[in-house]
Formats: C-alpha cells, structure tokens, sequence
C-alpha cells in the first residue's frame, strides 16, 4: 500500500536526467533532444498519476521522508518530500501541462537550432517545479522556489540576442526577488519562533492550528505577509505584477507552460501550502483577499486594451491569479485549488493555441490578424472552448470554479463579490473580444502575412484537442450540489457552497460579457473602428489602461532612477572622500619611505640588519616589560 | 592513528612548492612549456595531499595527531630579579590543523592549482613568474599550517611580497600603481599585525616548564599557549609559590583586552576588506593578472577573515560580542555598499571588485551573530566566493584575451560565439547571487539565519542585499552574454578544452558545496563547536 507515494521522490529525478543527458550531448541531437525531453516528462506524468489515483482511495495516509542536509550543533536543516492530496494534484496538472508542452514544441520549435537546449530548460523547469511541488519543509521548498525562478528567466530570454528578451529576463528575475527576500525572511522567522526550529509543512500546521502555540498575533501576521510578499511575486499579483507580462517574450510554449499553467501558480500553492500561518491571522487573510481581488479587476481592465494577442493572455492570468488569492483570503482553500486546477487546463489551451496562430500568422498583434477562423479551424475551435471556459460560460470547467468563488465571497463580503463580478464580466468581454479579432471577419493590413497562414501540424493539435476537453470537462469534480472536490483536497473540512444567487449573477455577468463584446467589436468586425469608438468616448481611460496604469513607468522613476542616484551619491563619496583619505596616507607613508630610503640598498646585509633589529626589539620588550613588572 | 599521523604531512604539504620552485629554477629560462607543466604538477602535490588530509580528518576528533612542533630558536633574557627560573624567548616551527584552517587550506590548493593551469596568459619571464608564484603558494600554506604567531607572520610577509612581484610586474596597464597601492595598505596592515603579536606573545605567549635547575619561563608565540592563556587566565594562580613568586606571571587589564581586539581587527580588516579600508584592492583587481586576481580575490582575501577569526573571535570571544553590534552593521554596510557600487561600474572587474567586498560583508555578518550557524555561514561563505570568485576571474582572463576587453559598453552578445564561456559565466553569476544548489546561497543563508537570531533589523537590511546582488550580476553577466552579438565579436572561438578544464573543475566544486554543504559544514563543526562551548562557559564563569 502507498508504494508509489513511497517513491514519488523518482519523479523529480526524472526530468532532472532527461536534463543531465541532454546538457551532456549538447546541441547536435535536435531529434533526440525532443524524444529525450518528452520521454523524462512522460514518465513523470504517469508516476504522478499513479501517486493521484492511489490518493482517490478512502482516507490515504500522508507520507513523507527526507534527509539531514546540514547539521550544526543542535539544529538540523533538512530535506525532504512528503505526499499529501494537495501535493498529489499538484504533480499531475505540472507533470500533464508539462509533457503536453513537450509535444506541442516538438511543432513549434522545430526550426530554432537550439532546440536541444530548450529542452534541456524545459526538462530543468519541470525537475524544480516537481521538487517545489513535493518538499516537505519550506526550506527545501525555497531552494526549489529559487530554482523555479532560475529556469523561467532562461526560458524567457531564451531568445537572447534579442534585446527585448534581455530585458524581460532580467526584470522577471528581479522583481520576483524581491517577493523571494520576503519569503526568505518569512523562513528566518519561523526557524527562530518555532518549536525545535522545525520547518516542516506538518509541524506548521500542527502548530498554527493551535493558534500559534507561543508565536504570538503580531508576528504570525508578519510571518504571513512575508510568505505572501514571496507569493505575490511568484503569482505576478499587485504591486509586483509588472514582469509577468512582459515574459512573454519567451516562445510561446513556455507562456503556457510556465506563465500561465504551472509556475505562477507556485505563489497560490504556497499560499495554500502554509495556509494555517494564514488562517491564525485575521489581518493577513484581508491582506490577500484585498490583494487579489484589486489584481483581478485591474488587469482584467488592462487586457481590455492590449493589442498583443499573448500580452492579453498574460494580463488574463495575473487577473486569475487574483481570483485564487481572493478565494485564499476568504478562508477557501478549495476555492483557490480548484479554480488553479481548472485554470492550469484552459489557460495552457489558450496559450498553445495562441502559439498556433503565431507560428502560422507570424505576428502577434490582434489588429493585423482576422478571418483565421476558416484557415484554422481546430486552433480556433479549442481556442474558442478555452475562451469561454475563461469567460466562465456553463458547463465548462472555468465556471464551476469561478462560481464557488463568487459563491464564497457572496457569503463573506459583499464589497469583493462585486469587484469579482466586474472583473468576470470584463473576462467575458476581453475574451469575447480577442476572439473575434483574430479568428472572424476578413484578413486585414499585412494580409501577405497572414494570408498564408494554415492549419499547424498535429503534433502541435493533438495537445490543443486534449486540453480542449480537460478544459470541458475538468469542472465536474465540484459543482454546487456535489463537493467532492472540496471534501478530497481539505479532509472533509470543505463543503460545497451552493447559492443560486451567484450561480445567476455569475453566469448572467459571464453572458453578458460575450454579448457586450459581441455588440462592441463584433458587428463591425474591425478592430480599428471600434477601438475608435471606445477611445472616442473615454480617451482618457483607455489610454490608461493601454498604458498599464503607468506603472512600469513610476517604478523606473522611483526605483530605478533612485537606485542609479544613490549609486552615484556613493560612488563619488567613495572616490572623493575614502579614496581622498586613501591618499593622504599614502603620501604620509610616501614620506615615511624617503625617510627610510637610505636603508634601501638593495643590499642584503642590509635588509637581515633590519631584520635582526626587529627581532632584537621584540625582544627588548620582552625584558622591558618583565623588568616594569 | 592513521597512516598520515605517522608521517610530517603537514610538512610535506607546505613544502611541496619548493620542490618545483627547485626544478623551476634549474630549468632554462626559455622553455616556457616545460617551466609551466612543472609549474602545473608542482601545484597538484599539495592538492592531492590535502585532499587526503582532508579524508584522513576525523571529524569527531578534530586535528589532533596531526601537530608538528620542532624548537627552532631560543634565546635566553636577561634576568636580574630571580636566579631561580630561567626567562626564555623562544620561536618555533608549529604546525597544525583544525575544522577552521583545514577547509581554507584546501581551498588553497585548488584554487592555485586551477590559477597554475590558467597562468597560460603569462607572456615574458616564466622563470620569475612561476617561481614567485611557487613561493606565494607556500606563503598561503603556510599561513594556515601555522601554529605559531612569528611562523604565521613570515609566512603572511611572504605572501605580500610574492604577490607584489607577481602584480608589479606581470599586471596590465597601472601595474605598478596597483603594486605599491597593494603594498603600502598591506603594509600597514602587516605593522599593526605585528604589534599586536608582540603584544600577545609578551603576555598571553607565557608559559612555565620543569626545568633542571629550577623552572623556566617561556614566551613564545604559541597557539596553543595563548589560546589556552587567554581562555583560562587562572591557571598559573594553581600552581606552587616557587614556580610563580607567589603572583599570577599573567596579567592582562581589561584595556589591554580591547586594545589587541582593535589592533587584530584593524589589521586584518584591511586585509579582509572592511568598509573605508577597501580602496586598495579595486586597483589590484583591475591591474593584476587574471591567475594572480584568481589567487588574490579567491585566497589572499579570505587570510583577513582567518586571522579575524582565529585571533580576533577566538581570543576575545568578550571584545568580540561586546562588539558583535559594530561588526553587522560593519558586515551589512559591507554588502549594500559593495552592491551599490558594483551596480554602477562599468568595468566588469570593478563589478567583482566590489562585488568581493560585498560578500565579504556577509562573511562578518556571520561572524557579528555569535552562534554557530553563523560562524559555520562565514566560514561556508570563505570557502563559497573563493571558489566562485577564481571561477569569474578566470572567465575574466579568457574573456579579455579575445576581446581585449572588460569594459561593459564594449561587450555584449558573446553567447552566439562563445556559447560554453557564456553559460559557464551565467552559472557563476547564480552562484555569486546566492542561487539555491549552488556554494553561495549555503554561506548566505546560514549567515543570515545566524544573525537573525539576535539582530533582526540588520538582517532585514542584509536581506535588501539578495536583491541588489541579482541586479549588478545580472546586469554585468548579462550585459556580456545577452543582446545582440557585436560585428567584432564574430569571430571568437569559444573556450579550448585547456582553457574549460580549470572552469568545469571549479564548477564542480562549487555544485558540490551546494548540493552537500555537509561536506564543509561537518569539518568545521568541532572548532565552532569548541569556541561556542569556550565562550558559554566564560560567560557563565564571569
């Protein structure tokens, strides 16, 4: 019994040899590399699934194991991994999204010479993801947090000639870190205040459930917040959004696999994984229900105004990122996983299926494509599933999901119910209208480009068709009347919150979205007059939210800028004033030498004269002293 | 007893380079190949060694077993005041070693061996050069066999003068500005060492034996002696009237005491460098040849810390938590000010340069937090930006020799043509940054760890450093690899396999600390844990 959670510490490994093997051959085996890749993350994928199915069992036992990784003196920092419902889930989505990433970019890939070398990210990312996703101890979860961060800032300026990638590479590694110092801080914390200095998952919860046991309210709170400052930069959520849609300068795979399926959901898991800290303060859970649900309605009025087709999709998944913190600070842990897990399906679908009509139309831009719909005809059926999957229309899996939210906000408050409907409908209505950019109407502007433009091949469908029906279907596990889903993930702590008020307010917001934007862009089927319209009517607003509020701009004012001036008030006092001091004394020993100049011979009786000299002052201080005493 | 118990090792150890600064110096001064091979094997005598000396190493006992001791001069005071006892003056040869100077000695066989293997750079004089080198290495060994104060001086001096040589005159440009720099601050550094020596011998470097006619009373400069002096200054109040006069011979004022901890820690903080003495060592990172920065940034550094540690914090354990406060805000004004300053050069030596003296502000945030976890992080962290540091000057010196250049604005892009290079530079980069499964974060993150347990804002403000140092590495690491590849640049041949070796070596090792820091931290652990037991002790005793 439990055998496969016993060795589920085989699935990272995995990955991680596909990764070893294909650094070791190098970029020459472009065929191998693929088969290597693929194989590493199928074999994950089965291994996870067999760890999920024998978790469906009645009442499964928690496991978990490890090793001593540093011990000083009384403290041990150990590392481990540890098999738990919650974790189980986690593998499959990373593992599944994963190997079907791997078969789609054997399509998409196919003519970039370094494909060998994608692959070898590619298998790297899965190997940390899959050890983030099993560690039994936050210690060992931040060294696999850290590799995760790693792996997405190679993939993002895997392009790196190309300036914009550098950029974006950079930016991502640099704001997520500053959520990682949080996080370590939080680690520091914990390691002091806890019992036994214990770092463990369990011992957190065993701990926390108790209403901290001796950690008193203002520092649990502060341990909190850390971890969610860690989890804020991870998930892109408010204030530290900023890198996530600019990462998608990366290939497009990677935007699914990473950037909306997979890693940013590493922010809510962590969350979710340490959810007692949370649930033991009052002010910490309003933290990061308020956080999300202000990200959710705020990029979801970004993604209304873009233009890039992939930017969209980014600032669709910081919006849904805030959805499942919002759940998280309402006190719904199922609520956020399940709308993670639901999400991980259609979001993975839409990027794909992005990538799809990228590869053909060879542009990115929504106002140059159209009428794809008839030359593409399965990229533009699943996309459309995807899309309104997203927009949260019934029966598809989004709307399950964003209904128990909706559902748990009506319950707990009124304020963040609202902001929730709006962002769903602006879901419906960004959605609705990215849709019919690219896939109705005539071919517009550089037609010669898209006018070639033709089905992909199926290696890269055939993932676009399964993820199409996990997106269809993937919602059944929790419906309002049956909280399986729930009850699985929490141990019986969860109970399905069926209110028929949201289900009508969230599929009437959900309809009229898709109509709204039907009515805007829809009719006229032309991009350029209808954004005309809007920007005619609220210039102002629209050019604010083209602009991403403006905030990439404040923060390189401020903290750019006031980096690079405090760099320059330092480097300056470091020149002039310690290196003025630096100066003076050398020309006070410049003098000391001419004085001394006359013993510099060059001779060597001269040299062991002073050196006897020296020995005979040592010793004269010696007797000196003896004789004072 | 283990074989190597048996033999002088540690002997054997610090004298192999003279062996091949023998056959150097037989060889005729143009064959450039052979001098450099007998270079190369010279250094891997002592690395072998140490490596099987650091197998042989039985954690739980520590270096007992392994101490070397032979009298090498003694030379008798006068004494009027007492016919009875005998004042003798003595030096001797002393070596030995502990969970602190074993990690750092083997560090400095493989960075030396590695800087041997990449000294190919070395155009003009090979003779002089490898042989100087030869005596730096023996300078470095020695300094951390040495069990002797006045052994431990020399062989410091040593140091300074081979490396003067090795940057006056085979450096770039300003070599001799640098070179002087070097040696007036060194200098400097040197003559407060010494005073403080000569201080601590005339007191705590007492000892009384049995001796025919009477008893003798003995100064020397004696670890052992001093460490046992220092740590119980009441032993000789035990002893009979007529082997002490009736007065306790060892008396040390409480002024004293802070005066020899300043004095130490001035001396090795030039050394080590600590915020304002850290101008010199800029010049020196620009100026020296890359295998000598490979030394100099990887060893020479990490002698300040050592002596910090060793007599600093292990002598006046007191002085030193008294001033634990002083030294974090030292460390962390160490690290956001070297981190500040590496954002804004455009030099990419001068981004290491100031990147040296940031993480060398953790290595004191380690030391200012007075547990284990800390001290074990500052020792880690030694042997960690050893390591990495070599590695980054090493990719220094390959990069400069195609592109002819360090300078930021003119690199960019080389990841097309040097596809190894680059992606060894990236993984440096992460190591420097502190990437988890890599040296640097252990040193970091136990650093910090151990001064949070008694000085949280400081650490918070330490943790701002985690941040900064992803921003000056990624922007000098990738402003080289990343962007479009330069019209002068296409042409660049990546890394020969000569050249990868050293690299892949030092990668290795950095992997290997990364992945099992227990292979370091458990060496240590006797020493520290002696230290924390010694201090607890004295603190509840007085």
């Amino acid at each position: 019994m439990d055998m496969f959670a016993k060795i589920a510490w085989v699935i990272p490994l995995l990955p991680l040899a596909s990764f070893l093997i294909l650094t070791a051959l190098g970029r020459s085996y472009r065929t191998a590399g693929v088969w290597i890749g693929s194989i590493g993350s199928l074999g994950a994928f089965v291994m996870s699934l067999l760890v999920l199915l024998e978790r469906l069992k009645p009442n499964p036992v928690d496991y978990s194991n490890g090793f001593d990784w540093i011990t000083i003196g009384d403290y041990t920092l150990t590392i481990g991994y540890e098999v738990t419902n919650l974790t189980s889930l986690m593998l499959v989505i990373v593992t599944l999204v994963g190997f079907l990433v791997n078969v789609y970019s054997a399509g998409y890939m196919k003519e970039d010479e370094r494909i060998t070398v994608f692959y070898g990210y590619v298998s790297l990312f899965t190997f940390s993801m899959l050890g983030l996703v099993l560690s039994d101890n936050l210690l060992s979860f931040y060294l696999f947090w850290e590799l995760v961060g790693v792996c997405s800032f190679l993939l993002i300026g895997f392009w790196y000639a190309r300036p914009a990638a550098k950029a974006a590479a950079k930016k991502a590694f640099i704001v997520t870190r500053i959520g990682d110092a949080g996080l370590f801080l939080a680690i520091l914390l914990l390691f002091w205040y806890m019992p036994e200095h214990a770092l463990g998952f369990t011992m957190i919860e065993s701990v926390f459930d108790n209403q901290g046991g001796t950690i008193t309210e203002g520092i649990t709170t502060l341990i909190a917040l850390l971890i969610f400052l860690g989890a804020v930069g991870k998930s892109g959520q408010f204030p530290l959004h900023v890198w996530l849609p600019d990462a998608m300068e990366g290939p497009t795979p990677i935007s699914a696999l990473i950037h909306a399926a997979t890693m940013v959901a590493a922010g809510v898991f962590l969350v979710a994984r340490t959810f007692d800290i949370f649930e033991a303060s009052e002010a910490a859970m309003q933290t990061v229900a308020y956080v999300g649900a202000f990200t959710a309605i705020f990029a979801a009025t970004i993604a209304l105004a873009q233009n890039d087709l992939k930017r969209v999709l980014a600032y669709s998944t910081v919006s849904q990122l805030g959805y499942m913190m919002l759940a998280l600070g309402l006190g719904s842990l199922a609520g956020g996983i399940f709308h993670l897990f639901t999400h991980a399906f259609f979001k993975a679908l839409l990027f794909l299926a992005a990538g799809s009509v990228i590869h053909a139309a060879h542009t990115q831009d929504v106002r140059e494509m159209g009428g794809l719909g008839s030359r593409m005809k399965t990229t533009a059926w699943t996309f459309a599933i995807g899309a309104l999957a997203l927009s949260g229309i019934p029966p598809l899996s989004g709307f399950w999901s964003k209904d128990l939210i909706l559902a748990v906000a009506l319950e707990e408050n009124l304020l963040l119910f609202a902001v929730a409907l709006a962002a769903a409908f602006c879901t419906a209505l960004y959605m609705t209208r990215l849709f019919v950019l690219v896939f109705l109407g005539k071919p517009k502007q550089a037609e010669e480009r898209t006018a070639g433009a033709k089905e992909s091949p199926a290696v890269m469908t055939i993932p676009l068709i399964v993820l199409a029906a996990l997106a269809v279907a993937a919602g059944f596990v929790e419906t309002p009347w049956n909280g399986w889903f729930g009850h699985w993930l929490t141990d019986g702590a969860g109970e399905a919150h069926g209110s028929a008020i949201a289900i009508v307010c969230s599929v009437a917001v959900g309809v009229l979205g898709v109509l709204a934007g039907w009515a805007i862009w829809g009719r006229e089927r032309g991009a350029g007059e209808a954004a005309a319209t809007l920007a005619g009517r609220a210039p102002g607003l629209v050019r604010l939210a083209e602009r991403k509020y403006y905030i990439d701009e404040a923060y390189e004012a401020v903290f750019v800028r006031g980096l690079r001036g405090i760099g320059a008030v330092l480097e300056a006092f470091d020149r002039y004033v310690v290196g003025g001091a630096v100066k003076l004394a050398g020309l006070a020993a410049n003098a000391a030498g001419r004085l001394a100049l006359r013993l510099q011979n060059g001779q060597v009786q001269t040299y062991s004269l002073a050196a006897v000299l020296g020995i005979i002052v040592i010793v004269l201080a010696v007797i000196g002293r003896r004789m004072l005493s | 007893m283990s074989f190597l118990q048996d033999i002088p090792i540690l002997t054997f150890i610090l004298l192999s380079p003279l062996l091949g600064l023998a056959v150097i110096l037989l060889l005729p001064g143009q064959r450039a190949a052979w001098i450099k091979r007998t270079a190369i094997l010279a250094t891997l005598i002592p690395l072998a060694l140490s490596f099987w000396l650091y197998a042989d190493y039985d954690r739980a006992k520590g270096g007992e077993g392994y101490d070397e001791a032979a009298e090498w001069l003694t030379i008798p005071i006068n004494n009027d005041t007492n016919d009875t006892v005998e004042m003798l003056f003595s030096f001797q040869y002393a070596l030995g070693v502990d969970g602190l100077s074993l990690p750092l000695l083997l560090l400095t066989s493989i960075v030396t061996a590695m800087a041997a293997w990449a000294a190919w750079h070395v155009k003009k004089r090979w003779k002089a050069f490898f042989g100087w080198f030869m005596l730096l290495e023996l300078g470095m060994l020695g300094v951390f066999l040495a069990r002797d104060l006045f052994l431990f001086f020399i062989f410091f001096e040593i140091t300074l003068v081979a490396t003067y040589f090795l940057i006056g005159v085979w450096g770039y440009y300003n070599r001799e500005r640098a070179a002087n720099r070097f040696l007036i601050y060194n200098g400097i550094g040197s003559a407060i060492m010494l005073v403080a020596f000569v201080l601590l011998v005339n007191t705590a470097g007492f000892r009384i034996e049995e001796a025919a006619g009477g008893h003798q009373y003995i100064y020397s400069g004696s670890y052992a002696d001093i460490g046992a002096n220092m740590a119980n200054p009441q032993a000789f109040v035990h002893l009979p009237p007529e082997a002490t006069g009736g007065v306790n011979p060892f008396q040390m004022s409480e002024g004293m005491h802070w005066t020899l901890f300043i004095l130490l820690l001035v001396a090795f903080g030039i050394k080590l460098p600590v915020f304002p003495f850290h101008t010199w060592m800029l010049k020196v990172h620009q100026e020296a040849p890359p295998s000598v920065v490979m030394i100099h940034s990887g060893i020479l550094l990490k002698m300040g810390a050592y002596g910090l540690i060793r007599f600093g914090l292990f002598l006046f354990p007191e002085q030193a938590r008294e001033g634990a406060t002083m030294l974090a805000v030292l460390g962390v004004v160490n690290l956001l000010y070297g981190a500040i300053l590496a954002f804004r050069q455009t030099e990419f030596k001068l981004v290491l340069a100031y990147s040296s003296i940031s993480h060398m502000g953790i290595v004191l945030i380690g030391l200012a937090s007075f547990n284990e976890i800390g001290l074990q992080g500052a020792v880690f962290q030694l042997v960690s930006h050893g390591l990495i540091s070599a590695l980054l000057f090493l990719i220094v010196g390959s990069l400069y020799e195609r592109t002819g250049t360090t300078e930021l604005p003119r690199l960019g892009g080389l990841a097309r043509s040097m596809p190894f290079m680059s992606g060894v530079l990236l993984v440096a980069g992460m190591a420097s940054l502190g990437l988890p499964g890599l040296s640097g974060f252990v040193g970091e993150f136990l650093s910090l760890l151990g001064l949070f347990e008694t000085k949280r804002w400081l650490t918070a403000a330490a943790a701002l450093g985690i941040v900064l140092t992803a921003v000056y590495v990624l922007r000098s690491v990738l402003g080289i690899t990343f962007g479009p590849q330069r019209e002068e640049h296409t042409a660049l041949r990546d890394a020969r396999f000569v050249e990868a070796l050293p690299m892949i070596v030092l990668l290795a090792f950095i992997l290997l600390l990364g992945c099992f820091p227990s292979a370091l931290t458990d060496t240590v652990q006797m020493s520290v844990g002696g230290w924390m037991e010694q201090l607890l002790s004295s603190r509840s005793g007085g």
